[in-house]
């Protein structure tokens, strides 16, 4: 909740080193405007996610989980991103039934070299999960605690 | 019979009782959840179900939940904040608890408010009265008997129903219980009712397996018996089935024991007590990486231990009462009658 | 069923005579009507303990991960996959192992049974071909046999070992068979409902959980030295009942067995309260078989799903603005 008392969804999006993470800088520096919702975390590999990143992310109330990492064949590590492609399949599908809503957690490619096509990706996240209102599946409550990230100072 | 102790209550006012201690209290019981028996928080007098063998939980959770709050606390710049749950007003009653989870309690009395005062647990027992029913039909893995109780023994509650037929009696055992009396619901027991009511008594008690036990039983000579054989090998014999979940000790009415945690986001969170096991391989295990008891051997025989041998030294009281949850829940059917009976016909080497 | 039983018996006598310290992992009477156990026998005298009936329903498989020597081992058909599974993932040799495989009927569930007793206790079971004659405290009741199997059994696609040594028993043709390629039409329902819905369900079955393990101690699949839920550093879940952490437990235990899991039911058989746990594994055996088409303890040759990759798997479920 920012000031103003409107919800502005907060996404979590976990960026491969050597292709995710270099795009979305090449984004910055090319100046292209996308929405300002994602807090980046920097990992080296796509492979590197574990399911559980991603569960606590949803648990501590986040709105959004991106994952994003090089395209297939084009992986740093050579094979983290097909590891890590058919873990991401499996999680969807299974969030998706438990009740998560379809949407909140996403994964893409984006190479080095595709500022533009990083700041579609985070466009259409960002779209997507604002029609989607904050999340309230798997949050994790604690009483007189407060996962509200943007009242901290 | 003392009079005073005993009176009647007619199956058709059983509701007008039930309305007076909803009126006044929370109230606990056995109700149905899907397939299961489970002993709950009651809302409603239609919810609960009398009469359909014992509650897959004990009442224990109602005294000592399986997660309370502690206290929240909030860090700042001047120390830390602590805030204590507020107490409850209103009075509890558990209503409809068989005999073997009200003796129960009487281990938990001992445990929480012997020497070391657990203000929790004292809090709710000071606000609390036990309805119990007596056992007709004692299940097939029932052995109340054995450990001091009874299918109708009062050990533990404030009232004791036992069914004869169109009326309830019911017996007070203590002054609490007697206090009830004053509800006008209740008429005078007469010679006949007494009469039936032990006839019900001696029904269910013969009707009691006890072979399962084996005849040296639970007391002394067993304790003295445990202790010999600690390290007998007759250990790894009886646990080779055992998988090593938490079953047994939280169904178990007498089963106590806990972790405390911090729950923190930030700078605020609660701090929160949680049942844990014996059973658990991280129960022992210490900051080493060591733990004394790797095994569900090890972790068995404790159990074993805690509940026919230190427990009755410490306590004078047996940490079981016989209620039969873990043996027929133990996903392996690992049967403490049969282990028992096996103890006790040993031999040590 | 004598027959079975004695050539059961006979399969695990000549086991125990070929060689020295040998382990006889088979079930043996439980100590309560409806109830079967494991066992573990050494010694030829104690061969008479071993029983076949429909109470056979605990998976073996699960003791033997790391367990050195010679075992003979009792299998149904889905203790058979999830020996396959164990045997890929090197928690045991092939060689260790005698396999005496059975055809299963499936297991008869308990807690159904009991549950159409009226409240009475049961005190005697006798078992037919295709009744049980159950024997209450005051009255007997005769139950159709497949109506009271487990909900595993009634979509069991694999009742005949699909490895072994010796292969025992036949499936009874009165026994109704699900397809050998699993349809899932279990999940038609569950999956038709909304989202919202579902996690409603989740909920109530998740409320119901007292996090006691029985579920993870009990699969074959679940041999981790150490479990996530045990880990510290980092908390992966928490320990309470706290709805959240209960739902990210049962959610990552199921994916942790992502295309290992067999269906043995294990899980549900164990679970004190009755938790539908099975629905999300279905999900995920469905997700595999149509995502890697792969079925998990078919063939000790194919590799498991999460272990291997290919380069054309799906993109389908990814973001492409």
């Amino acid at each position: 909740m920012n000031e103003s008392g409107q919800w502005k969804p907060k996404i979590i999006a976990f960026l491969c080193n050597w292709c995710s993470y270099a795009g979305a800088d090449l984004a910055g520096t090319s100046r292209i405007q996308y929405p300002p919702n994602i807090r980046v975390v920097r990992v080296p590999c796509s492979g590197r996610i574990d399911p559980f990143f991603i569960l606590a992310s949803l648990q501590n109330g986040l709105d959004g989980v991106l994952v994003s990492g090089c395209h297939p064949g084009e992986c740093h590590y050579l094979s983290g991103n097909y590891s890590a492609r058919r873990k991401f399949a499996l999680l969807k599908g299974l969030l998706e039934y438990v009740g998560v809503e379809e949407g909140r957690v996403q994964f893409s490619w984006v190479s080095a070299s595709e500022g533009v096509r990083f700041a579609k990706v985070i466009e259409e996240v960002t779209s997507h999960i604002k029609t989607l209102g904050p999340a309230k599946i798997l949050v994790k409550n604690i009483p007189g605690g407060s996962f509200d990230v943007s009242a901290h100072p | 019979m003392n009079s005073e102790n005993v009176k009647l209550l007619n199956k058709e006012r059983l509701d007008d009782f039930l309305k007076v201690l909803f009126r006044d209290c929370i109230v606990f019981g056995p109700t149905r959840k899907g397939n299961m028996l489970l002993f709950d928080r009651i809302e409603s007098i239609d919810d609960i179900v009398l009469g359909r063998g014992n509650t897959m939980n004990s009442v224990k959770d109602a005294l000592f939940p399986q997660k309370e709050n502690l206290f929240n606390y909030r860090h700042g710049d001047e120390g830390t904040e602590i805030q204590k749950p507020s107490a409850e007003e209103k009075g509890m009653v558990l209503f409809g608890v068989r005999p073997c989870d009200a003796q129960g309690l009487l281990l938990l009395d001992k445990v929480f408010g012997g020497g070391q005062k657990d203000p929790y647990y004292i809090d709710k027992r000071s606000k609390v009265a036990i309805i119990g029913i007596a056992c007709e039909n004692p299940d097939p893995a029932c052995f109340c008997l054995a450990l001091g109780g009874g299918p109708c023994s009062t050990k533990g509650s404030d009232l004791l129903l036992i069914d004869i037929g169109d009326k309830y009696l019911v017996k007070a055992g203590t002054p609490k219980g007697i206090a009830f009396f004053e509800e006008k619901v209740f008429e005078d027991a007469d010679d006949e009712a007494l009469a039936k009511a032990s006839l019900v008594e001696k029904k269910a008690e013969e009707s009691m397996n006890r072979a399962a036990l084996g005849e040296a039983g639970i007391g002394e000579a067993l304790e003295k018996r445990l202790e010999k054989l600690f390290d007998d090998p007759i250990w790894g014999e009886v646990t080779e089935s055992c998988l090593g979940c938490g079953v047994c000790t939280y169904l178990c009415p007498t089963c106590h024991c806990f972790d405390i945690l911090d729950e923190t986001v930030k700078s605020t969170g609660e701090r929160i007590r949680i049942w844990d096991s014996c059973q658990f391989p991280l129960f022992t295990r210490q900051a080493s990486g060591f733990n004394p008891r790797p095994s569900s051997k090890e972790r068995f025989r404790q159990r074993i231990m805690h509940k026919f041998c230190y427990l009755p030294k410490n306590e004078n009281l047996p940490g079981c009462v016989g209620c039969g949850r873990c043996v027929t829940k133990c996903p392996v059917n690992l049967d403490i009658r049969e282990v028992i009976k096996k103890i006790s016909l040993r031999e040590a080497t | 069923m004598s027959q079975l039983i004695h050539e059961i018996k006979e399969a695990a006598r000549d086991f125990l005579r070929d060689g020295e310290d040998r382990t006889v992992i088979g079930f043996e009477q439980g100590s309560l009507p409806l109830q079967s156990r494991p066992c573990f026998i050494r010694k030829e005298n104690d061969l008479e303990r071993l029983v076949w009936n429909g109470f056979c329903k605990n998976n073996l498989a699960g003791y033997l991960p790391k367990r050195k020597g010679k075992i003979a081992i009792v299998v149904k058909g889905c203790d058979s996959r999830a020996l396959v599974e164990l045997i890929k993932e090197n928690q045991i040799t092939r060689d260790q192992l005698v396999i005496i495989g059975v055809a299963c009927n499936g297991m008869i569930d308990r807690n159904k049974i009991e549950a159409d007793m009226d409240g009475e206790s049961i005190v005697d079971v006798e078992e037919g071909e295709d009744v049980l004659t159950i024997k209450g405290t005051n009255s007997s009741k005769v139950f159709d046999r497949k109506e009271y199997l487990y909900d595993h059994c009634k979509v069991c696609t694999n009742p005949v070992p699909v490895i072994h040594d010796i292969l025992l028993g036949q499936r009874d043709s009165n026994t109704p068979q699900a397809p050998v390629n699993d349809t899932f039409s279990d999940l038609e329902d569950f999956s038709a409902l909304d989202g919202k819905e579902r996690w409603k369900y989740f909920t109530e079955e998740m409320n119901k959980c007292i996090r006691c393990y029985a579920c993870r101690n009990a699969c074959p699949m679940c041999y981790c030295p150490e479990c996530f839920v045990d880990a510290s550093r980092p908390q992966w879940v928490g320990k309470s009942t706290d709805l959240s952490d209960t739902m990210i437990f049962h959610l990552m235990r199921a994916f942790h067995l992502a295309g290992r899991c067999v269906g043995c039911g294990a899980c549900e058989q164990a679970c004190p309260m009755g938790v539908d746990i099975r629905k999300l594994n279905r999900r995920l055996q469905k997700d595999v078989m149509d995502l890697f088409h792969y079925k998990a303890g078919c063939n000790l040759e194919e590799k498991t799903p999460l272990a291997t990759f290919r380069t054309d798997d799906s993109d389908s479920f990814m973001v492409e603005p």
